[in-house]
């Protein structure tokens, strides 16, 4: 057997729509531990209101936000998988075939930079990445449609031979400039080194690690002091006060040149993240 | 648990002044979303011009919602909403909320202090809703009341509803001045010298020289 274009097609749709209706599991626990914890009412109301507009849509089959974003799906082959018609077609196919079928129906906000017009197709759309997996039978899908709200906050600055205090301050800058617009709490995703779009890939690719995980280097897990450090700067829920004004701070590092890019972006509240594997012999996995 | 209010509009000015930064209201009544650039240019164009906004937004409110409303057989239905970001509709606000007396402005993300300045001379509160709350906003959705400039795409025309305890919302800026954005970035400012202190102590620690 072999993946197929149907398949991949159908990945690609599925994955949207899961994305835009349903919030991670792992997101929902982070957000009622955090309502637990918060210590300021006005939050822990709003932390409170999150988790039931997520069941609401989840339950009822509608979107969390009126923003479904661009279209970003990162892919990843296994060489040992055997692909069967047009992949790369299927993804942008799927896309639209979700455009014209999902319920209730999306905003345009494919938006052409140029002329500032907006529909649901473009240039480059969808954007799509691929990497290769050594001896893997499947194609992993990942899906993560990005809205205006918190994409507008990324941000990357190469330094030279920068320490860690340096790159740490510059994380915290980029927190406090985005400051309550961004749909707090979110996910923020910090890469470090690299090339210039490396270093923007792993940043993003940081921001859809699942929660709970230790970083295996020790130096980025001991980063894991970021995220007190970024709940204390106060911006809370929605960015009206709190302690909550992240769920997690995911670090990556790549090896470079002297030139070190850091980039920072950030995931909504909502943290948009759908996976899917499709195997040679038909199984397919969902994971988020 | 912070208490809720109840605001029925139109409301009053001094229903409006008795507001506070970090309150939380039910808002029912008329309301009218927009989530345009688009369409913040051409109510700029029309105030320039002294023409007639479509719909009417004296002593009403204005607010960065994004919906969906589509036209079947003549007549509009919106099948959900949510707020967008705010701050970037800033350049307009001011002269909107002083030329229209609006009581109520809102999204997510705030206004600057140039709007928060306009909402206290003339009684004005921005509502911060809840992003990613989509479901729960729809639901307070009772009525279209009317769909204006639908030669636009659907979240930037002008869109007239009532609402039903829609919320509920915090009041983020209030008719004092008081913002609590403006409050929350300054604390962050002042706290960060501190923070970056206690990161650097907590990377000594770690790398075994604390």
């Amino acid at each position: 057997m072999s993946i197929t274009y149907a398949q991949v097609k159908a990945a690609a749709a599925e994955l949207y729509g899961a994305a835009l209706k349903k919030i991670p599991e792992d997101t929902k626990d982070a957000l009622r531990n955090a309502a637990d914890a918060e210590s300021n009412d006005g939050a822990k109301k709003i932390l409170a209101m999150m988790i039931r507009s997520a069941q609401a849509a989840e339950s009822s089959s509608r979107h969390v936000c009126s923003d479904a974003g661009i279209p970003t799906y990162f892919v990843r082959i296994g060489t040992a998988a055997r692909l069967d018609g047009s992949i790369r077609q299927a993804i942008s196919d799927g896309f639209d075939h979700l455009v014209a079928t999902i319920e209730p129906p999306i905003l345009k906000h494919v938006t052409n930079p140029l002329t500032l017009e907006r529909g649901y197709k473009g240039k480059d759309m969808p954007i799509v990445s691929f990497d290769l997996v050594d001896d893997a039978d499947y194609v992993e899908i990942t899906c993560s449609p990005k809205a205006l709200g918190s994409g507008r906050w990324a941000a990357l600055e190469i330094f030279s031979f920068p320490t860690l205090d340096v790159i740490e301050k510059y994380v915290m800058d980029c927190v406090l400039r985005a400051g309550s617009q961004h749909c707090p709490p979110v996910v923020i995703g910090v890469g470090i080194g690299g090339t210039f779009d490396h270093c923007a890939k792993i940043a993003k690719l940081a921001t859809l690690r699942p929660f709970g995980k230790t970083n295996p280097e020790p130096i980025l897990a001991a980063m894991a002091r970021l995220l007190q450090a970024v709940n204390r700067t106060g911006f809370g829920p929605m960015g009206t006060g709190g302690d909550t004004t992240a769920l997690a701070v995911h670090v990556e590092y790549a090896s470079g040149h002297g030139f070190t890019p850091v980039a920072v972006c950030f995931n909504c509240w909502i943290n948009r993240r759908a996976a899917m594997r499709i195997y040679n012999d038909g199984r397919v996995e969902r994971f988020e | 648990m912070a208490e809720v209010k109840s605001v029925r509009l139109p409301t009053s000015e001094a229903d409006v002044r008795a507001l506070r930064v970090g309150d939380f209201v039910l808002l029912s009544g008329e309301i009218v979303v927009t989530a345009g650039l688009p369409t913040h240019e051409r109510i700029q164009e029309y105030m320039d011009a002294g023409r007639a906004l479509p719909i009417d937004l004296v002593g009403g409110t204005l607010f960065h919602l994004g919906s969906y409303s589509q036209e079947t057989d003549g007549a509009f239905e919106v099948l959900y909403m949510n707020p967008t970001t705010s701050t970037r509709f800033n350049p307009f606000m001011p002269r909107f909320i002083r030329q229209l007396g609006l009581r109520a402005v809102g999204g997510k993300g705030g206004l600057d202090l140039a709007s928060a300045q306009a909402m206290k001379e003339v009684g004005c509160v921005y509502l911060s809703f809840l992003g990613g709350g989509c479901a729960l906003h729809s639901d307070a959705i009772k009525r279209i009341v009317e769909v204006a400039w639908s030669d636009l795409i659907a979240h930037y025309r002008l869109v007239k509803l009532e609402v039903q305890d829609l919320g509920p919302l915090t009041v983020a800026i209030d008719s004092t001045g008081a913002s609590l954005y403006d409050e929350l970035s300054r604390a962050a400012t002042a706290r960060m010298p501190q923070i970056l202190r206690d990161l650097d102590a907590a990377r000594a620690a770690a790398a075994g020289r604390g």
